[in-house]
């Protein structure tokens, strides 16, 4: 099961929600925002179909998420600044005003917007099919994107010798005290076994790319061609045309 | 499948695929200027298409170098001089770049980490190909062949980090052989596998070397599983000339004192046959391989005139009978740990420390989690003092884990462990690391200061020794463990071998009674691993209680007194070395194999010869191993 969007291309993925991400950004409509975020929700369980934890977590999490930045940010916005004063909800001498509310609310669906539209390309497109689209459409070099590529496999790697550096240094007894400045010693003392591991094992990596012809020559055979079809304009056009869709609508 | 690599066909079928001629390398100092001394220097030798050659040669002879001096790496990317011409295919390395010379020579390197580059299997393969430009079809082609061959077909979806050592090692392989280059290099591709990704390993390549249609150029220093294979050596003196270049067979015995000289390791059955010959055993011809060993001590057998054995550490071990449980079934937990350690006492040497005095390491029950996953279950071990146990495993067998728990790297639940009269879990890491004393398997984590002397001094002056004190101890470390003229060095500029004894260096300077060490000899060759063991069997000869984890079998048999067999977490096996590293069935159930000489004694039907699995439990044996 792939919902549709995994089939659009990467870039029109990226690009396609770049401008929406702009308007929310830069609109204060709460009914705008909501209907942004309601939109962008229903494509991406539609669209991408994700498996039916992330899409519970997508139901539950958002409405959940945006509650608790509204009322929180109701809280701390300056009751001064709001236009509308009555009380909603009144925590002993705390008081949640609807303006205070209002405001919460837009930060929250906001934040809920923006999130949203990134995952559009973050749940249906992997690094490698980015780099891919990059490569063929963007004229990007192709050693730049595949070095990039193999590097990312380092982070994990990174994480786990990071582990094993701390324990050794525990061992030889660097503890050394707490608070910030013996904490920035420690990860000083982390930096140099870190680095000289790290730095070794990308020059072996790029040892294994040279000794497989990368670089041979200005092209590499693609196995995965990632065309840009009509529907990726569609889906590119659609999306900017929300920018103003969406509030005509809203207000229609 | 189609022949080769066409650049390479136009070229007349004598033109050899590889021709070293009078190649010198200097490498590059951390000053951006040559070193004064070449390794290798002046050598030459040439590699003719469809040959299997093993390039030998002593530690530091530039063996590695030259194999990267194989496909352009060096010069061009090692920053090195290179004199001489090195051709491949005809072409002068020095002219072409390493990506082009790619056609011509396939690379698998030692690190199985270090040669993944996409995210499954078989992008990994055709990442080759497609560099190359060849058709989208033809790249599947290849990948598909190549994969076949090493028999990761079926697994080509997978992301290559789940797979084995072995595993990646293959696919490493399957990279080389997708490249269609006429020459295949391999740069001491099991150096960092346990024994059973060595054997996948070389059973790949055996079926390259089958198939006839690559050259090979083999860096390997573990000769035991690669002396079959090939059939002509190199052999670099230290100075990285070539010092002998024939067939296999005919150089190692017939120059087999002139190799020990040079500091080249022979196989382990070459080395018993010449024991045995010195001390009246008429062994002719020599063998090369365990089985053959096997074969020649059999017919001495069978004519009667085998002079008997006396291994050491055991009272002769009943034909087929089954001891201690071979697998995990065979036993109820309970019982596991208790059959296995009244083995271990039957199984110790005359005179080694009575098992009724305290333990000195006591693992109660131990069941511990990393991340979701149960890495050891329900783990009982004792040690007693003075003892040098080797804790052996297949890598992932939880071995690491059980070491780290005893010393407390990592925190064990309360009251299962103790060790030194600590429970780690509630001891402070300071007092711990005094009395147990804990080797990284890298060295370089755990290097803390700016010069190998601070490094020696550190564990003390945290503690507040006296200066005087300090220096008078380092002063006996730096000689003890050969680093007195690094003594002012960073040290992370030091050797491979020099960190690794700086390493146990500042591990051993607080004097701990008990000393813990993770997988110490990985990725080295056979004469750092016994110069490390060399300083082991000293520092427990003194009276440390030495716990070592490792999968090198030949070493653990030369040296430990006790071995612990796990597997998926559990003890599978505890007794001594000769009656553990005989039971081919048990060993091969927990990922390892037998050393080589158990292989070869195995072919005796005397239960004392077939528990001879050390050099030194030969008959009449005198020479130290």
């Amino acid at each position: 099961m792939t919902g549709f969007l995994r089939g659009v291309n990467p870039l029109a993925k990226m690009f396609g929600p770049l401008p929406v991400m702009a308007a929310v950004f830069l609109t204060e409509d709460l009914r705008v925002l909501a209907a942004f975020t309601l939109g962008t929700l229903v494509l991406l369980l539609v669209g991408a179909l994700p498996g039916w934890r992330t899409s519970l977590a997508l139901v539950l999490g958002v409405p959940v998420g945006v509650a608790v930045v509204a009322v929180s940010f109701g809280l701390w916005v300056d009751p001064a600044a709001v236009a509308d004063t009555r009380t909603v909800l009144a925590f002993g001498p705390v008081e949640l005003t609807r303006g205070g509310l209002a405001v919460g609310l837009v930060t929250g669906l906001r934040l809920a917007a923006l999130v949203l539209l990134a995952m559009v390309s973050g749940l249906t497109t992997t690094g490698p099919e980015f780099v891919r689209a990059s490569v063929q459409h963007l004229r990007v070099p192709y050693r730049v994107g595949y070095a990039a590529l193999a590097s990312m496999r380092f982070v994990p790697r990174f994480g786990r010798e990071l582990e094993v550096i701390r324990s050794a240094h525990r061992v030889r007894g660097v503890a050394g005290g707490r608070g910030p400045v013996a904490g920035a010693r420690r990860a000083g003392g982390y930096a140099v076994p870190l680095l000289a591991s790290g730095i070794r094992h990308a020059e072996r990596v790029s040892l294994s790319m040279e000794s497989r012809a990368f670089g041979a020559a200005p092209t590499r055979t693609e196995r995965h061609p990632v065309p840009l079809r009509v529907r990726d304009g569609v889906v590119l056009l659609a999306f900017w045309s929300a920018c103003w869709a969406v509030p005509a609508l809203v207000h229609g | 499948m189609a022949a080769p690599a066409p650049p390479a066909s136009v070229l007349a079928p004598a033109t050899p695929v590889l021709s070293v001629d009078d190649v010198g390398v200097r490498h590059h100092g951390h000053d951006g200027l040559p070193v004064a001394t070449a390794s290798p220097a002046g050598t030459t030798f040439e590699v003719a298409r469809g040959e299997a050659v093993l390039l030998l040669g002593p530690s530091g002879s530039g063996k590695s170098t030259l194999a990267l001096a194989t496909n352009g790496l060096v010069p061009h990317v090692v920053p090195a001089t290179l004199d001489g011409t090195v051709r491949v295919g005809g072409l002068d390395t020095r002219a072409h770049d390493v990506p082009h010379l790619a056609r011509h020579v396939a690379m698998v390197f030692q690190d199985p980490d270090a040669q993944v580059v996409t995210g499954s299997v078989l992008d990994e393969v055709c990442f080759g190909p497609e560099n190359l430009g060849v058709p989208v079809a033809e790249v599947e082609a290849r990948a598909e062949d190549a994969l076949r061959r090493v028999g990761l077909w079926e697994r080509r979806a997978d992301d290559p980090g789940r797979l084995s050592g072995g595993g990646r090692q293959r696919l490493a392989v399957a990279c080389a052989l997708a490249m269609h280059a006429p020459l295949l290099v391999l740069d001491e591709p099991t150096a960092n596998l346990d024994p059973a990704g060595t054997e996948e390993l070389y059973d790949v390549l055996r079926d390259v070397l089958a198939a006839g249609d690559r050259a090979v150029l083999l860096v390997e220093h573990d000769l035991d599983a690669a002396v079959e294979l090939l059939d002509r050596v190199v052999v670099l003196d230290a100075a990285g000339r070539v010092a002998f270049d024939g067939p296999v067979r005919e150089v190692l015995t017939q120059h087999a004192d002139a190799l020990v000289a040079l500091g080249v390791c022979l196989p382990v059955a070459l080395v018993a046959a010449l024991r045995l010959r010195a001390t009246g055993t008429p062994i002719d011809p020599l063998p090369l391989t365990p089985d053959e060993l096997g074969h020649a001590l059999r017919a001495q057998a069978d004519a009667g005139v085998l002079p008997p054995a006396r291994p050491e550490g055991l009272s002769a071990r009943p034909e087929g009978s089954q001891a201690y449980p071979r697998t995990d079934q065979d036993a109820a937990p309970a019982s596991r740990p208790d059959r296995a350690r009244d083995l271990a006492r039957d199984g110790a040497p005359d005179g080694a420390p009575d098992r009724t005095t305290v333990d000195c390491i006591t693992v109660d029950r131990l069941t511990l989690k990393r991340g979701r996953t149960t890495v050891l279950h329900d783990l009982s071990l004792r040690v007693a003092p003075g003892e040098l146990v080797a804790v052996v495993g297949a890598n992932g067998a939880g071995k690491s884990t059980l070491l780290q728990a005893v010393a407390g790297v990592v925190r064990p639940p309360r009251g299962r462990v103790r060790v030194a009269g600590l429970d780690p879990a509630r001891a402070d890491a300071r007092t711990l690391s005094e009395r147990v004393g804990y080797v990284f398997q890298n060295p370089e984590h755990q290097l803390v200061t700016g010069s190998v002397a601070d490094e020696l001094a550190h564990g003390l002056r945290i503690r507040g020794v006296d200066e005087a004190e300090v220096a008078a101890r380092v002063e006996d470390l730096l000689v003890r463990f050969d680093l007195v003229r690094q003594r002012d060095l960073h040290p992370f500029l030091l050797s491979g071998g020099q960190k690794r004894r700086l390493s146990v260096g500042t591990a051993t300077v607080c004097r701990p009674g008990v000393l813990v060490l993770d997988e110490p000899t990985f990725g080295q060759d056979r004469a750092r691993a016994d110069e490390l063991l060399g300083l082991l069997t000293a520092l427990h000869a003194e009276g440390t209680t030495v716990v070592v984890a490792t999968h090198d079998m030949q070493l653990v048999s030369e040296h430990a007194t006790r071995v612990v067999v796990v597997a998926h977490g559990r003890v599978v096996a505890d007794g001594a070395p000769a009656v553990v590293l005989g039971d081919d069935v048990l060993l091969r159930s927990a990922g390892l194999r037998r050393p080589p000489l158990a292989r070869a004694t195995a072919h005796l039907d005397d239960p004392a010869w077939r528990a001879v699995t050390r050099l030194a439990d030969l008959p009449g044996a005198l020479v130290p191993a």
